[in-house]
């Protein structure tokens, strides 16, 4: 297959495998948030804050791959 | 306001249509619709259905003599039209004037005969397709310095500064006052008045006593201008690229690694020896994963902060490439498969784009919050004081007296009694 096909498959799977992991992380870390709240409903603005920040670092390592995967698909062809 | 449900929905349905009416209009002209140059930064002013505002251009130039000057334009093409500057043309720096190959030589020809006929004419109308410049539009043209000059430095103001420096007014304008006011009393002395100090004051109490006073202890009174600067003009910057005709000064990388600049130059100003003998010295480790701890903890220095811009950075874009392509998918479909698909594509796009558009309007706040509490935690790290009476390979252990005062104020987690130096408890105490 041409080489810059190849290319911009590989970027648009990482974007689709980056996707994949953020939504399994920041999924479990909500389903781990929601059962703290459930046992302790008094905790829920302590639990609610805490999520929030590491649902934005999970997706910061999340957009680093997505980043890359922009970079690859636009990159000018060195043709 | 009593409105009712339906018809505040159908209003937002309405105006999600103003995010698609103008890539319609624009399109509808023969110009091309594209996302990237809409989100990324250009020497444009884009109003789509209304036509582009050029910025001027600024250069710093060498000229053949070897002195450096400083030359300005009134816009991209009347930099082209001058004798300094000139658009790089397929070729050209590769192979010089002389070897003309056969792709290549004919965009060479075109523009050096573009130049002859435009001195000859002498201008021409907007909106032609700009054949004389290589077909190319003379804001995206890529200028290097001809007839011996060199491009040293483009200051050209972009549209992105533009609304940085926007947005930087705006706080101005809004703050200045308001701390006027508190300098006179109003709102310490007595309850704040009026909308705008009321709405502030809830948001810098927030920013204060969530963000900075966990983190920050006792050290809060000192970090807190910095903190508040960069919570509201993060946040100014993402909400300005939300409304129509607004682009985001923080979806540039330029922006964002200068903020995280900030935040590295305060949290190393802010370190007390305690965090440098903690990094190259980290205490409690074996010796022998030492070499292997010391340069991982000296990377981390500056992993933090470039984990900030990047972070900021790559939410705002991405929020914006999502919302531009869904519209593209519009015409995709339009014009692959008709345009009555086109027209059906048309009204699911429309609410996934007023989805999407909701969702960065909350991404505008969360990462203006993250960024600010990352930082209060990276200026509370370094700045943390610990006693050193004993030996850190001690500290696992809890006296009874710990567990003791921890039952005491309802089963909070037990501190060590020399560790509360920094916290909300160092705060109260």
């Amino acid at each position: 297959m041409d080489p810059l096909a190849l290319g911009y498959l590989g970027a648009g799977l990482g974007a689709g495998l980056v996707a994949l992991a953020a939504g399994l992380g920041i999924g479990r870390l909500a389903a781990a948030a929601l059962e703290g709240s459930a046992r302790q409903p008094e905790a829920s603005g302590d639990i609610r804050t805490t999520m929030i920040i590491a649902a934005a670092l999970i997706e910061g390592v999340a957009l680093f791959g997505l980043v890359v995967c922009i970079l690859m698909a636009l990159r000018t062809p060195i043709a | 306001m009593k409105t009712s449900l339906v018809g505040r929905l159908a209003l937002a349905f309405l105006l999600s249509f103003t995010a698609a009416a103008p890539a319609a209009l624009a399109a509808g002209d023969g110009e091309e619709l594209d996302a990237i140059s809409h989100t990324g930064d250009g020497y444009y002013y884009d109003l789509s259905p209304f036509g582009k505002i050029q910025m001027p251009r600024l250069f710093v130039v060498r000229d053949a003599d070897g002195g450096l000057g400083l030359k300005a334009f009134a816009n991209s093409k009347k930099a082209i039209d001058s004798d300094v500057i000139g658009v790089e043309a397929h070729g050209v720096e590769a192979h010089g004037n002389d070897g003309v190959e056969e792709g290549d030589g004919i965009a060479m020809e075109t523009q050096n005969e573009a130049l002859v006929t435009d001195a000859v004419d002498g201008g021409h109308s907007e909106g032609d397709d700009y054949a004389e410049y290589g077909g190319v539009a003379p804001y995206y043209a890529h200028l290097v310095g001809e007839n011996g000059n060199e491009i040293v430095l483009d200051l050209s103001p972009t549209r992105h500064l533009m609304f940085a420096i926007f947005a930087i007014l705006l706080l101005s304008l809004l703050f200045l006052p308001m701390a006027g006011k508190y300098r006179k009393g109003v709102g310490r002395e007595t309850a704040p008045r009026g909308l705008l100090q009321n709405m502030m004051e809830t948001v810098i109490i927030y920013v204060r006593d969530e963000i900075a006073r966990p983190n920050l202890g006792d050290k809060t009174n000192k970090y807190l201008p910095y903190l508040l600067t960069v919570f509201f003009f993060i946040l100014t910057c993402n909400l300005l690229g939300l409304v129509p005709f607004g682009a985001t000064a923080t979806a540039n990388i330029s922006t964002t690694i200068v903020l995280a600049v900030f935040t590295f130059i305060v949290t190393q100003f802010a370190g007390t020896k305690d965090y440098w003998g903690h990094i190259f010295n980290p205490p409690g480790v074996p010796v022998a994963l030492k070499p292997i701890l010391i340069p991982i903890e000296f990377l981390g220095i500056f992993t933090k902060p470039f984990a900030l811009a990047i972070r900021l950075f790559a939410n705002m874009t991405a929020g914006h490439l999502i919302i531009l392509n869904l519209i593209g998918l519009i015409f995709i479909i339009g014009n692959s498969f008709g345009a009555g698909a086109g027209y059906g594509t048309g009204v699911a796009a429309t609410f996934m784009v007023l989805f999407v558009y909701a969702l960065e309007v909350l991404v505008a706040f969360i990462q203006a919050y993250v960024f600010t509490i990352l930082s209060a935690l990276f200026i509370g790290m370094a700045s943390a004081e610990h006693e050193h009476d004993h030996d850190h390979a001690e500290d696992h252990g809890l006296t009874p007296h710990d567990i003791a005062v921890a039952s005491a104020n309802g089963h909070a987690e037990p501190h060590k009694l020399h560790e509360r130096t920094v916290g909300t408890e160092a705060a109260y105490a």
